[in-house]
């Protein structure tokens, strides 16, 4: 049975579906997306994708015939109701896995609830450092990238391209936007990238109007302007700072979410040339028949091209169906958790050659990264930009080292 | 500072403040004549972009998506007063049930807009005549921004005729005085509140379809925009049409200077003015009344 909550009135019609019961022959999982609101768009597409993934793995079979089923609701985003909803999903649905969460926020409050009730819980989009770092709890696993491994990725090619020189950064004022930066500062430090930072910029999320920030940014005369923005916020300050004239006075470099596909989707033809950026997942790369594959089925269940939030949904279902084939069952969690850690699958998202893994010690999923620039690319309509000419960084440079899981442990705790 | 980055700022300063004067001007008149707390009002900013992004589709036009836009406000704002907050007025409760009436039609438009045109943002592309930008000196002023700071003045103008020179406009005044006695002279009160709650939510669309260009047009953005006219219309004084006109241009200087002097502490500007004023004009900047007695 699926379930979707739209407003506050139809978590109330949830309160009383939720009495229905399953057949044995299921193992459930509890899946919390953002359904309405600005993030409605990832939580669509990852229950999308969601479908397709269960669809495969009930076509193929679980051990003694058993089916996964997915069930989704509407956390807002919200940590509170994040939290309220995983412990029904748990002592009232008999979800044997939490799953999803879009809002690191909410990821961190419901990674609490998985240590309590001992029941694992796979991320599948959420960003934030912390929860395979010093949040990190062994009942949590996470399928797609954290930042650090962006940003990472981001200093690299920094150092590649000679990018170093005067910097500003722009990011939302909160927890992701502050890591971002904290981040791609450590890893140039490490990789002894000469730079001089001439702002910080701190609008809140969601700031509908950049015009003032903008002017401020050209004032401050940066080299590279460093974006740690996130979906429609992207959206809005590429529209209102290209009208200032700022691509053509500054490199523009967004190395975590910049180039999710929504991005290019929204701006269309007004999507400037140029940009560098990258993405969790990108629908024109790795060109493997896996992602093509997975890019198809999409457009064909949904009738769009799916946005960065899908491929994590999608590998997120792959991972639990391989770990319950290898242990026999989904009742056993501690045999769950030894089958996971470590565990290889190919995912969409991997260039030819390369498999992901999840970190034993860890739980964060260890892939590459590619960061492109902006090209004309009508390929995948309505988006008529994408990014090209990639660069590739291998999965196992841009990890989180143990000094700087360290150095969280030491600044933030939980 | 050199005077062309003045320019600048304030340019951009003043293009933000219109907007923000087109939304919480809508947001004060409503509750100065209607005595009504529309939290739902940036939901009619929202649902103003997505009609504009209709009728441009099959127009092909951005100018009647900009009628559209207002008209198809205006008109759903209409349809809620008469038929839902109308029916609330003069009860007992009716302070409370309009914050959930109103909050109610936030989540419900939200999820309309969502069923309608999908969860994919959608972009508007400003008109070809306004595309453009202008260079002073070293200074670059996109058109469209001018184009925003020229409308908001037009509007202020209009306004500022029709509420002091017209029949209407003194009707207006007077019910948001005394609506009880306007009534007993003779004149349709409920019609009259009709027509400010279309008014008002025609300009929260107008704002929405003149923002779409440059921002992002998603389910949701109706909940972002309300908090910054809530604070331009407490410190303008809760009903204050001029109120809300000065705050707008307070708000929208103070931020764009502030974002160059502390960076740092630029989401905090608008709150923090909020509390200076409100310390000192507990009702607002354009209140009659005098700061909090001291017992």
């Amino acid at each position: 049975m699926k379930r979707k909550t739209v407003s506050m009135l139809s978590v109330l019609l949830v309160c009383f579906t939720s009495t229905v019961s399953f057949s044995a022959e299921t193992i459930k999982i509890g899946a919390l997306y953002p359904m309405s609101g600005r993030g409605g768009l990832y939580g669509q597409d990852s229950e999308a994708a969601i479908k397709i993934a269960v669809g495969e793995v009930n076509a193929k079979g679980l051990p003694g015939g058993k089916k996964l089923e997915v069930i989704v609701t509407d956390d807002q985003s919200k940590p509170a109701l994040a939290v309220t909803l995983a412990k029904r999903y748990i002592t009232e649905d008999k979800v044997k896995f939490l799953y999803g969460v879009v809002s690191s926020g909410a990821a961190l409050a419901v990674t609490e609830v998985s240590k309590e009730y001992k029941t694992i819980f796979v991320g599948t989009d959420h960003a934030a450092t912390d929860l395979t770092a010093n949040a990190f709890q062994k009942y949590y696993f996470r399928v797609s990238n954290n930042t650090f491994q962006s940003m990472a990725a981001g200093a690299m090619y920094m150092q590649e391209t000679k990018m170093g020189g005067k910097i500003a950064y722009i990011g939302p004022d909160y927890a992701y936007g502050r890591d971002q930066i904290a981040e791609l500062k450590y890893s140039l430090g490490k990789l002894g990238v000469k730079y001089e930072m001439v702002g910080e910029f701190w609008p809140k999320l969601y700031e509908p109007d950049y015009t003032s920030y903008i002017t401020a940014i050209i004032k401050a005369k940066p080299d590279v302007l460093v974006s740690g923005f996130w979906g429609g916020d992207t959206v809005a300050f590429i529209k209102q700072a290209k009208a200032y004239g700022l691509f053509n006075k500054m490199k523009y470099f967004h190395p975590d979410g910049g180039g999710n596909y929504e991005v290019f989707s929204t701006l269309g033809a007004e999507c400037p040339e140029g940009l560098i950026m990258s993405a969790r997942h990108h629908n024109n790369w790795p060109e493997t028949k896996e992602n093509k594959d997975f890019v198809a089925k999409f457009k064909k269940a949904t009738g769009r091209y799916p946005s960065y939030a899908a491929e994590g949904a999608y590998a997120g279902i792959l991972v639990i169906a391989e770990a319950i084939r290898k242990v026999g069952n989904a009742d056993d969690t501690e045999a769950l958790i030894k089958a996971m850690e470590g565990m290889k699958l190919h995912q969409p998202e991997d260039p030819a050659g390369f498999t992901s893994y999840i970190d034993p010690k860890t739980h964060q999923m260890v892939q590459a990264q590619a960061i492109g620039v902006t090209v004309k690319n009508d390929k995948f309509p309505p988006a008529k930009y994408m990014l090209g000419k990639f660069k590739v960084y291998p999965a196992d440079k841009i990890m989180a080292t143990q000094e700087y899981i360290d150095i969280l442990i030491k600044t933030k705790k939980k | 500072m050199s005077f062309e980055i003045f320019i600048s700022q304030f340019l951009g300063g003043l293009s933000v403040a219109m907007l923000l004067f087109l939304v919480a001007s809508g947001l004060t008149l409503i509750f100065g004549v209607a005595k009504v707390f529309n939290f739902a009002h940036g939901s009619f900013y929202m649902l103003g972009a997505y009609f504009s992004y209709q009728a441009i589709a099959l127009f092909d036009n951005f100018w009647i998506g900009a009628v559209a836009a207002a008209l198809g406000a205006g008109l759903v704002g209409i349809a809620l007063e008469v038929c839902f907050i109308r029916r609330i007025a003069g009860r007992e409760e009716e302070g409370a049930f309009q914050i959930l009436l109103t909050y109610a039609f936030i989540l419900i438009l939200d999820d309309v807009v969502k069923f309608i045109w999908g969860p994919a943002y959608k972009t508007i592309t400003k008109p070809e005549s306004l595309a453009g930008s202008l260079n002073f000196g070293t200074v670059t002023i996109p058109t469209y921004n001018l184009f925003i700071i020229f409308l908001g003045l037009v509007i202020v103008i209009s306004a500022w005729y029709v509420l002091s020179r017209t029949r209407m406009g003194k009707i207006i005044q007077a019910a948001s005085t005394d609506s009880q006695m306007v009534g007993v002279l003779g004149v349709n009160v409920s019609l009259v509140m009709s027509l400010v709650f279309g008014v008002a939510t025609a300009m929260g669309g107008l704002a929405g379809a003149m923002a779409a260009p440059l921002r992002t047009v998603a389910p949701g953005t109706g909940v972002e925009v309300i908090i910054d006219s809530l604070i331009v219309v407490v410190i303008g004084g809760l009903g204050n049409f001029w109120g809300a006109l000065f705050a707008a241009l307070l708000i929208g200087e103070v931020n764009a200077f502030g974002i160059l002097w502390m960076p740092q502490w630029a989401s905090l500007l608008s709150f923090a003015v909020m509390i200076v004023v409100l310390i000192f004009k507990p009702k607002g900047l354009f209140s009659q009344e005098k700061g909090r007695k001291k017992i």
